[in-house]
């Protein structure tokens, strides 16, 4: 039987690896777990909430992206929108090119993984420095992040020593303090010698214009004091009515993702230098990037739109532990991935549809979501998805033989009976081509079926 | 671009118009994320050194004890901007000070102290904006940066803290010193920001 793409990465993983992926995802759901413990009485009501917010930001996007555009550009930032991925590279090169950028910084952003920004960036001669620690480590290596939040989780210090020494950063020293260190010193001349400064936002403010980001390393605030230009790739969907729905996300955010209060730095950006405030970018950008959201609010699976990208299903899921990231094969992984990444994908859905059967649904993903999205629904639509449009699905044994048993009665009643004979017989001994992976690996129970009608008729006589 | 911005709108408006009742906009009641522990009556001081003690910021009351603590760091160049006059003199007769930040002195700079703007006692955080300091690198390049946080100025609650945002291009909040634990897991201070956050309570 063809085997599940994920189950087969995760067997070929390193067990190095995998251990420091489960570990690192472990802590993270114990550090989330204890804040939201400590802090909150009821958090599951604040989830609720926020979830909400969310939900009903996303169901009124047109009404929302039209108002932030307004609050964006009366603050003085110029607004920009992008259909595709393409465009949105395209839109990210044309300002560069017309102001004559040729080196920029960069801070953590999703959304600039899932467009490919930096290798378009490199076909158009612009340098693009990754400045988040985990995600220029990432660059200088030609990896893929395989966490949203810890990108580099599949990584250890020596991996890390052994790239600064190749790129030129000092000697082979694996302590993360030089390795920080190193990346510190490295990162002031390229913020300083930058000519444009590049980030994602966490949330836009559609009554005020503010783009929220935060982070922890302070690269993102250095990408907006020393370039002149700032430019800011955003999801259409980050978009939130107003100030008072930041408080439950921002006091959910940084809990969910790190067990962070509120991560280091949260930064408010409400437009682009003015005469009497002269220290920031003079020009301010944002490309308001579509990239197949449209189509998932269209669909069924609208409430993946919810995201705010903290990571605590990757954390939790047991899946994501024993697989690692790469096993997604796209930039989302774990459940968040399992569900945005095949919908990303649009037209080529069929390549990713394997990734919604990577669960065992067990719901885990659902509990620690601070917006509440329910994950394992929507992995079952699309489940279903892939279904109607027939698509193979590797790894399920062919259940034809269990529907005619179960929608027959009186065969039904004779499998019950004879049942029985399975403790009796080794099974992982007979030639059963789709169930011997499986009993590999498992033991059935002893027999115990076909004693219901029985007890039920005796139970209805008393 | 407006091609662009037309096809978006037109599909978003195609994606809702089937959803017959769109999700209501829930109410957000005062104080909702409020921290369960929050006092009632909170001793805002009290709460905010606690808190930002935790997030690893270092709070000082008395300009001595700061003195003190920067000579012990043997710290080299310090800026302070010239309108914080009794602070330059103090400072001037212990250690090298400059009242001009310069940005070719960027390395060279290893203390700033520069005001904030605010500060937020529930998560013990420092509020920056442009107005506060002026030049953004200022609060951000050098190892040792001191926040001057005047008493009246500490928000209770994160929430009152955004319900009174300052008007300026840049607000940031600041808890605790620059950290990644990007390598291992492990904790390490001092990424690209401060590797020590001090805050001056006056």
């Amino acid at each position: 039987m063809p085997e599940q793409k994920v189950d087969s990465y995760a067997r070929r993983l390193d067990r190095p690896v995998q251990q420091a992926v489960h570990d690192n995802s472990a802590a993270g759901t114990e550090k989330r777990y204890g804040s939201l413990g400590k802090d909150f009485a009821d958090a599951d009501s604040l989830r609720r909430l926020a979830g909400a917010i969310r939900q009903h930001s996303i169901e009124n996007l047109d009404i929302y992206l039209e108002q932030a555009e307004a609050s964006l550009t009366r603050n003085g930032a110029h607004v920009h929108y992008a259909v595709t991925a393409d465009d949105a590279c395209r839109a990210v090169s044309d300002i560069l090119k017309k102001a004559g950028a040729k080196k920029i910084v960069k801070s953590k952003s999703m959304i600039s993984e899932e467009i490919y920004l930096n290798d378009h960036l490199a076909t158009q001669g612009i340098e693009s420095v990754e400045t988040d620690l985990g995600e220029y480590i990432i660059q200088i290596d030609g990896d893929h992040p395989s966490h949203i939040v810890k990108p580099i989780i599949h990584k250890n210090r020596r991996d890390i020593a052994r790239s600064f020494e190749r790129e030129g950063l000092g000697d082979y020293n694996d302590d993360p303090q030089t390795i920080t260190s190193r990346a510190r010193s490295f990162m002031r001349g390229k913020y300083l010698g930058a000519d444009a400064g590049i980030t994602g936002a966490n949330f836009v403010v559609a009554d005020t214009g503010r783009l929220v980001l935060v982070t922890n390393e302070g690269n993102s605030r250095f990408c907006l004091a020393a370039p002149k230009i700032h430019i800011a790739l955003v999801g259409i969907e980050k978009v939130i009515p107003s100030d008072s729905e930041l408080t439950v996300l921002l006091n959910l955010l940084g809990r969910s993702a790190t067990g962070q209060q509120l991560t280091v730095y949260t930064e408010f950006i409400n437009g682009p230098a003015r005469k009497d405030r002269p220290s920031g970018p003079e020009e301010m950008h944002v490309i308001f990037v579509d990239n197949q959201r449209s189509e998932i609010l269209a669909s069924n699976c609208r409430e993946i739109l919810r995201c705010i990208r903290c990571g605590a299903c990757l954390n939790v899921c047991p899946i994501y532990r024993q697989a690692s990231g790469h096993a997604y094969r796209s930039v989302y992984p774990g459940p968040i991935g399992a569900v945005l990444s095949p919908l990303l994908a649009g037209k080529n859905f069929k390549e990713l549809a394997d990734l919604p059967k990577a669960s065992s649904l067990c719901g885990a993903c659902n509990e620690v979501c601070p917006v509440d999205i329910p994950i394992p629904d929507l992995l079952l639509r699309l489940r279903n998805k892939a279904h109607e449009e027939h698509l193979p699905s590797p790894g399920t044994p062919p259940m034809a033989g269990f529907g005619i048993l179960a929608s027959s009665p009186s065969i039904w009643k004779i499998a019950m009976k004879t049942g029985g004979l399975s403790s009796l017989v080794p099974l992982e001994k007979l030639p059963l081509p789709y169930l011997s992976p499986w009993l590999k690996t498992r033991t059935l129970p002893g027999w115990r079926g076909g004693q219901f009608r029985s007890w039920m008729k005796s139970r209805n006589q008393k | 671009m407006n091609t662009s911005r037309e096809t978006i709108f037109k599909s978003i408006h195609d994606a809702l118009s089937p959803i017959k009742e769109r999700a209501a906009r829930p109410s957000v009641p005062r104080g909702v994320a409020d921290a369960k522990w929050l006092p009632d009556e909170a001793d805002s001081i009290a709460l905010f050194k606690k808190q930002a003690t935790a997030s690893g910021t270092l709070c000082f009351t008395d300009l001595e004890s700061l003195a003190k603590w920067l000579e012990s760091e043997n710290t080299r160049l310090l800026y302070i901007p010239a309108e914080f006059k009794p602070l330059v003199e103090y400072f001037s007769s212990r250690t090298n000070v400059t009242t001009d930040y310069k940005r070719d002195l960027v390395d060279e700079i290893d203390v700033c102290i520069t005001p904030a703007a605010a500060g937020i006692a529930e998560s013990g955080t420092i509020v920056i904006t442009d107005e506060s300091t002026p030049d953004r690198l200022a609060a951000l390049a050098p190892w040792y940066h001191i926040a001057l946080l005047d008493r009246a100025d500490i928000h209770r609650t994160i929430g009152d803290a955004i319900a009174s945002m300052p008007e300026d291009p840049n607000i940031v909040w600041v808890t605790g010193p620059s950290k990644t634990a990007d390598v291992e897991g492990i904790l390490i201070q001092g990424v690209h920001g401060p590797g020590a956050q001090a805050c001056l309570i006056i």
